[in-house]
């Protein structure tokens, strides 16, 4: 017996070893569990005979590991509440609707919060293909809803995947609240892919196009930083701000103890800058003594009181509007609205007032491009210049989005929209007897206004039935289905030949929601899949994108997450079959160089095969239409298309479309 | 990603003004070839593939009332900024059959004919 027992002590020790293996294999993954368990019916189909008493074999890695494993009964598998339950309720105290996300497993913890400990709702969880639809999204949404969304970015690469994204949206001066992440303590990341996902600084990699940026290391700095980071964000001009959630802090238990110590701040937006009323009294001095003063607007208005303050200062002035759409700034249609006079208008200029503007050296200014580069003022030399502006109150180094420098006589800093009911009152209070001459000055601009349309109508016949199809037939189609709807377009009109401008009454703010900002190409239908989102929200709206089909390649997953999510919209893919600017660029050089431009269209064509746009998109789970190349089947596609969006689909149209509009 | 703001036609105006003076007869020019390097010239990429034009990047060329010195001045000289096109890469009787397919093309409708054009902007 003493000998059995001698041989049972002995195996007890290899059952011991076994025992902890097994306990400690519960946390391994399968593929790892399945290897402890075979190793050890390796080692028991080759276990020497009892009565031999071999020398004891060395104990494999996988038992000295399990060996030194912390017993499973001491172990703590599950937890009711932890450290990102805590950061959901800090972003529900800001009352933001949506958080779009393309999945990444550094906020994992954070995810499973926001879609169960938060229930899926302010924010609703919005799962996008790619980080820049993502943050593209927030950027769209922001500029129609007038307040900002979330995104949430994989650590290391899903914010390098976005940078773009939100470089568009810092140069367009538009807020989003962005989350990335990193998976913590070094002794607490698992090797591989948590290291690569982890780093030290992940703001980095953005920072010279955001507006703040916070790693917090508690959970009471993570809800400061991020209240604060939301008011900053709001504050004019405004900007994306980026927060880091740590891995551990994400998924660490939250005691009640602990949870009793944090405090969540109160969100408090500060008041918008407004101009001094010494420099506005200056200002209006100099608009009503001009006899030929014309009002330059850019990035300016962010809500329709905006538009309609505008209109006053204008209508008081009788002061031609020289609309440079980065926002809708003013109405389309308004007899003031003189784009179509805006070079001439600067020249005969005695005095200009620049809105908010994003170039105000390319406003006064031409540089041509050649060989030898000169550049000429466009304005008079005697023209007196009044910038009314947040420019210079967000600009860093690195980046040159700040444009070349110019001075203007009277510079105001302060944000344009809050400033303009004072230098509406600072107007009209010095206004005196120069009515009389405002109205002659006006009735020359109704007249002039009365001549563009009959110059747009005459230029819109111009290829007419030209297949493919001319920019003003498309518009005219898609108006004459439209025209009873509350539409609102969703996509600048750099490329489309300027058609809703020329011709279609855009009187609301929400109807047009300006460009790219950075001019990253890919903006175009991921703001308008944001956008849209907005527009559904308020419900009753037609939204509409006239997208490039180069633009559209950047992202057409925006056709799922837009079925996925029931965000309708018509999409009209401006279908040139190239990244037609580019083209332009490449005939630019090639001329220049003597070489001919048989050549240009190599790297800038996107034929052979031609895409299907339409079928690419049913392939998402959208409604897809076309390729559309006779003009005489325009009409029709396009009542289908808005028709299906009234029903609630995202549709595309596939449109084949002139080189320009 | 900048834009062409090319204003041609102010330029062309003026070349046509000063050359109305000393206008002498458009060459014989073959259309179809015209047509041909309309296309592989890169005409069409800022003026339209039917000549039609377009509002940012190139005026309207088809039955251009240009004379054709004047439209000559213009690929060898431009006005603004619109890239130069020397003899050696279009050679003087290219230009005049790409002259002779712009004047050969369909005139546009009026505009008053066209009441979906017309009625665009208008409920």
């Amino acid at each position: 017996m003493g000998k059995k027992t001698s041989d049972q002590a002995g195996l007890d020790r290899r059952g011991f070893l076994t025992g902890v293996a097994v306990a400690g294999g519960a946390g391994l993954s399968g593929p790892a569990q399945a290897q402890s368990n075979q190793t050890r019916m390796a080692q028991a189909q080759t276990a020497p005979a009892p009565a031999a008493r071999p020398k004891a074999p060395l104990p494999t890695a996988a038992q000295t590991a399990a060996e030194n494993e912390t017993p499973a009964h001491v172990e703590a598998l599950t937890t009711e509440k932890t450290g990102s339950d805590f950061m959901v309720d800090v972003c529900k105290t800001l009352n933001i609707d949506f958080l779009a996300s393309c999945p990444g497993s550094t906020f994992r913890a954070l995810q499973e919060s926001f879609i169960n400990y938060g229930q899926n709702k302010k924010p609703e969880w919005l799962t996008c293909l790619h980080e820049e639809v993502s943050v593209g999204m927030a950027h769209g949404y922001a500029k129609v809803a007038g307040k900002p969304m979330a995104a949430m970015l994989h650590g290391t690469v899903g914010t390098q995947h976005a940078a773009m994204g939100i470089y568009n949206a810092y140069c367009d001066r538009v807020p989003m609240i962005l989350f990335t992440a990193s998976a913590g303590p070094v002794e607490d990341r698992r090797p591989g892919v948590e290291w690569m996902h982890s780093v030290q600084d992940g703001a980095a990699t953005v920072r010279d196009f955001i507006k703040w940026d916070d790693y917090p290391w508690s959970l009471q700095s993570f809800a400061e930083s991020t209240v604060r980071g939301y008011a900053l964000a709001c504050a004019e001009p405004p900007g994306p701000i980026l927060i880091t959630a740590d891995g551990k802090l994400q998924e660490s238990e939250l005691s009640k103890q602990e949870e009793a110590k944090l405090r969540i701040p109160k969100l408090t937006r500060g008041t918008q800058t407004v101009g001094d009323p010494a420099a506005l009294k200056e200002a209006a001095k100099m608009l009503v003594a001009a006899e030929n003063p014309v009002i330059l607007v850019d990035r300016y208005a962010r809500s329709q009181q905006g538009v309609d303050d505008l209109v006053r200062l204008a209508e008081l002035l009788q002061a031609p509007v020289v609309d440079k759409q980065s926002r809708m700034n003013f109405p389309s249609q308004h007899y003031l609205y003189q784009n179509a006079r805006g070079g001439v208008l600067v020249a005969q200029a005695d005095c200009i007032l620049s809105l908010e503007p994003v170039d105000l050296f390319g406003q006064l200014n031409r540089v041509r491009d050649q060989i030898e580069r000169t550049w000429r003022s466009t304005s008079k030399p005697t023209a007196k210049v009044i910038s009314l502006s947040t420019h210079d109150l967000l600009m860093k180094a690195n980046y040159q989005d700040f444009q070349r420098y110019s001075a203007a006589d009277l510079a105001i800093t302060a944000d344009a929209q809050a400033t303009m009911p004072y230098l509406i009152e600072a107007v009209e209070r010095e206004i005196g007897d120069r009515k009389s001459a405002f109205a002659a000055r006006g009735q020359k601009m109704r007249d002039a206004q009365k001549a563009f349309a009959a110059r747009a109508h005459a230029d819109g016949a111009l290829g007419w039935d030209s297949s493919p199809i001319s920019g003003a037939r498309m518009f005219a189609e898609l108006w004459n289905q439209v025209k009873n709807e509350d539409w609102a377009f969703m996509s600048p009109n750099n490329y489309s030949g300027n058609w809703q401008h020329r011709l279609w009454p855009i009187e609301k703010h929400y109807q047009f929601i300006g460009n790219s900002g950075g001019s990253g190409v890919g903006y175009e239908p991921v703001a308008a899949l944001g956008a849209a989102l907005a527009h559904r929200e308020v419900g009753g709206r037609l939204p509409i994108a006239i997208v490039g089909d180069g633009n559209f390649n950047m992202a057409p997953s925006v056709m799922w997450t837009a079925a996925h999510h029931k965000i309708p919209f018509l999409m009209i893919i401006q279908n040139n079959r190239a990244y037609h600017q580019e083209v332009m660029h490449i005939q630019r050089m090639a001329n220049r160089h003597n070489r001919g431009i048989e050549s240009g269209v190599i790297g800038t064509e996107i034929t052979n095969p031609n895409i299907d746009y339409a079928g690419l998109a049913r392939s998402y789970g959208a409604v897809g239409i076309g390729p559309i190349s006779d003009p005489k089947e325009l009409g029709e596609a396009i009542k289908k298309g808005v028709a299906a969006v009234k029903a609630g689909e995202p549709v595309l149209i596939d449109v084949i479309m002139q080189p320009r509009g | 990603m900048k834009i062409f703001a090319i204003t041609l036609l102010a330029g062309l105006s003026l070349c046509a003004n000063s050359a109305l003076a000393q206008q002498a007869a458009a060459p014989a020019g073959d259309i179809e070839n015209g047509k041909k390097h309309y296309t592989t010239d890169g005409c069409y990429q800022c003026h339209g593939t039917l000549g039609n034009g377009a509002a940012l990047t190139g005026p309207k060329l088809a039955n251009t009332e240009l004379p054709f010195d004047a439209f000559l001045m213009q690929l060898r000289h431009p006005a603004n900024d619109m890239p130069p096109y020397e003899a050696k890469i279009i050679s003087d009787k290219t230009v005049a059959d790409i002259y002779a397919y712009m004047k050969s093309l369909p005139k546009s409708p009026d505009a008053k004919s066209l009441p979906l054009l017309t009625g665009m902007g208008v409920k």
